[in-house]
């Protein structure tokens, strides 16, 4: 995928905002739906192949 | 675009496997193949110049004419020409509906399953005709596909990627291949037909965009149309970095050109009677009905261009030729009914997807009845301005409908035309293609607008399969210390009131909700709003106007990893996000 351009303002850091390496988990993702992937196309080939070998995105581009 | 890098070894102990893309419809098939050196994909034209095969055979004195010449046959030979059976294959005689066959064969029970008799042998055998089942039949015409595409390639044809449509049943696919084996081809993969028509038309923007940013595949709902001959079919699909994850389809079985022609039909009859008082019904004589019908659809398909068009059949009934020109205003007046139904079918498909027509960012229209201007400019006019309706008459770039989902197989072919049968079939096993989806979208909580209000803005939409990846970047205008806040969000539909000039007195409009089909008197648009707060991440000492790039990686067990940096600066945030452990401990987190 592309890099995707935004053009929105960021927030300034609140005062006293502080986290541990300036980082702050604070709630997971929703539970996802469980759907097929057409087994199709060039872009589906790769995803099998990184599902086959177990390996990620960056692993895959090595 | 590395997704071939990888793959298997290519079989060894076979002779080489020469893969085709084919189409096969109740009305028409078509063979495609990809060219070796652009890799782009081609219908052939068979050897009548066809690239539109009509699945039709036909038996004269015990021989048998195939495509355009069998077709022609309704007219004088309609009992032993056999015409729209595709469906008929892997069903039971009687969960068949035969009425597409009123003016050809007409299928009989043959082993609890359908079939057709007719005289195709020379000889004076017994019995006189012979009954062919339906597979049989369709053996026949495949091995005629398969020889037009040998003596095109100068290759022998062995193999094929063949398209369905998207509810064909497991029995439909068992006995297709079975036939198709038995006219020595092998099927490597059954694709559904709405897939195909958007992997058709994705990779020819793909080539349209080479080296451009747009090379790269945007994510975007796609509905596919597909108005055939007998049938038509609507699957909405999310297509996300390049995959396609079917949500809903919808399926008229009664609905598709031939509709078109019958409209056309009565006219050209009533017109006729007008003309000619004592004359009989020529729809009432099969013959007469036969070649008006046929008239009708040449007339039909002339109006998808031009103007006006003739119908001009010579003798069509008590040696009276017939003679009427048509013009497109009063075909389109006369099919409203019809057409609305194409939209209609579209709608309900976009109801079934739980989506609203802003959803839709693109209409793909497949199919030979695709080809029609008012039905595209309907749903042109029904759908947002947003949405992009790809159509012979609506985008100067659209594929021929007709050929689009042959084109589709034929790029699937050469994809995995080298893979052995088991790979291929492993690859599209539930284990490798059932995946978790996101429900809801992924992005950042930003000040938008003038206002400084805080906005949604979307990385990763609904219905992204993971593992995914998206990059962003954004600049930072006064530079310093910055939140980076990712969130979960959903979008709404609001509706504004659209400006009236009118005083409608003080009246409450609470209740105005009446879905009238009245003048649009409202706005509609689709609004992302932030749902919950994931994660955020503080960027220090950010430059003036510099750059920022933030990366989301969900693992396939929705973990997440965020990645927040200053495009050329040092350093940086990056932080992961488990993922809620439902199914363990039911009150995690
Ligand atoms: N240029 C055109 N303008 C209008 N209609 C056309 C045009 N070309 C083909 N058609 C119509 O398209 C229909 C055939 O469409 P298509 O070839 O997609 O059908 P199919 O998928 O084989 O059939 P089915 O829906 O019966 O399975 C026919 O009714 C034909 O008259
Ligand atoms: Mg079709």
């Amino acid at each position: 995928m592309a890099t995707i351009q935004l053009t929105a303002t960021l927030p300034s850091l609140p005062d006293g905002w502080s986290a541990e390496k300036d980082f702050k988990p604070i709630d997971h993702l929703s539970a996802p739906i469980s759907r097929a992937i057409e087994p199709v196309g060039p872009h589906f080939l790769a995803h099998a192949r990184r599902k086959r070998h177990k390996r990620t995105f960056s692993e895959d581009e090595r | 675009m590395s997704a071939e890098q990888g793959s298997p070894e290519p079989t060894q102990d076979q002779p080489e496997r020469v893969a085709i893309g084919i189409s096969f419809g109740n009305s028409n098939s078509s063979i495609a193949y990809t060219t070796a050196i652009e890799g782009k994909a081609e219908v052939i034209a068979n050897e009548e110049g066809d690239r539109q095969i009509p699945s039709t055979l036909s038996y004269v004195n015990g021989e048998e004419f195939s495509g355009t010449q069998a077709k022609a046959q309704i007219v004088r030979n309609p009992r032993d020409t056999i015409t729209s059976f595709r469906d008929f294959l892997g069903k039971t005689f009687e969960q068949i509906d035969p009425s597409p066959c009123h003016a050809s064969a007409h299928p009989v029970s043959v082993n609890g399953g359908a079939g057709f008799v007719v005289q195709d042998h020379t000889e004076v055998k017994q019995p006189e005709k012979s009954t062919l089942s339906v597979s049989e039949v369709t053996t026949r015409h495949l091995r005629r596909l398969k020889q037009s595409a040998t003596d095109y390639l100068g290759k022998n044809v062995t193999a094929a990627v063949v398209t369905v449509p998207s509810d064909f049943s497991d029995e439909q696919k068992t006995a297709l291949s079975a036939s198709a084996q038995k006219a020595g081809i092998e099927v490597l993969q059954f694709i559904p037909e709405p897939i195909a028509a958007l992997l058709a038309h994705d990779a020819k923007a793909q080539i349209a965009a080479e080296g451009g940013p747009a090379s790269e595949h945007q994510d975007k709902i796609v509905l596919v149309a597909d108005f055939g001959g007998t049938r038509s079919d609507v699957a909405v699909v999310a297509s996300r970095g390049g995959m396609y994850t079917t949500l809903a389809t919808s399926h008229d079985y009664r609905l598709g050109g031939s509709s078109l022609d019958k409209v056309l039909v009565e006219y050209a009859a009533k017109e006729f009677l007008k003309k000619h008082k004592t004359a009989k019904d020529p729809r009432e004589t099969e013959r007469s009905l036969s070649k008006l019908t046929l008239d009708a659809e040449s007339v039909k398909k002339a109006l998808s261009i031009g103007g006006s068009a003739s119908f001009s059949v010579e003798s069509l009934i008590d040696g009276l030729d017939f003679n009427l020109t048509v013009n497109r205003t009063r075909y389109e007046l006369l099919s409203n009914k019809i057409f609305m139904a194409f939209t209609r079918l579209v709608e309900s498909a976009v109801q079934k997807a739980d989506l609203d027509i802003l959803d839709i960012d693109t209409i793909l229209l497949s199919g030979g009845t695709s080809h029609t201007p008012k039905i595209a400019s309907n749903l042109q006019s029904h759908f947002p301005e947003s949405t992009i309706i790809i159509s012979p008459s609506t985008s100067s770039s659209a594929i021929n409908p007709s050929e689009l989902s042959a084109r589709g197989a034929a790029i699937q072919a050469s994809l995995i035309s080298e893979f052995e049968k088991e790979q291929i079939e492993e690859s599209t096993e539930a284990v490798v293609t059932v995946t978790p989806h996101l429900h809801n979208a992924i992005g950042l909580v930003v000040a938008g607008g003038a206002a400084g209000k805080e906005e949604f803005s979307v990385l990763v939409e609904p219905e992204t399969p993971v593992p995914v990846r998206r990059t962003a970047q954004l600049t930072v205008k006064d530079g310093g210390d910055v939140i980076i806040k990712l969130a979960e969000g959903g979008r709404s539909i609001v509706v504004s009131a659209a400006e009236k000039a009118t005083t409608n007195g003080a009246a409450d409009s609470d209740d105005e909700d009446d879905d009238s089909d009245d003048e649009p008197e409202e706005n509609r648009s689709k609004v992302w709003a932030t749902q919950k707060v994931i994660a955020e991440a503080g960027l220090r000492g950010v430059k003036k106007g510099g750059k920022i790039e933030v990366q989301v990686n969900v693992a396939a067990d929705l973990s997440l990893t965020m990645v927040c940096r200053e495009v050329g600066g040092k350093g940086g945030v990056r932080g992961v996000v488990q993922a809620a452990r439902v199914e363990l401990n039911g009150n995690a987190a």
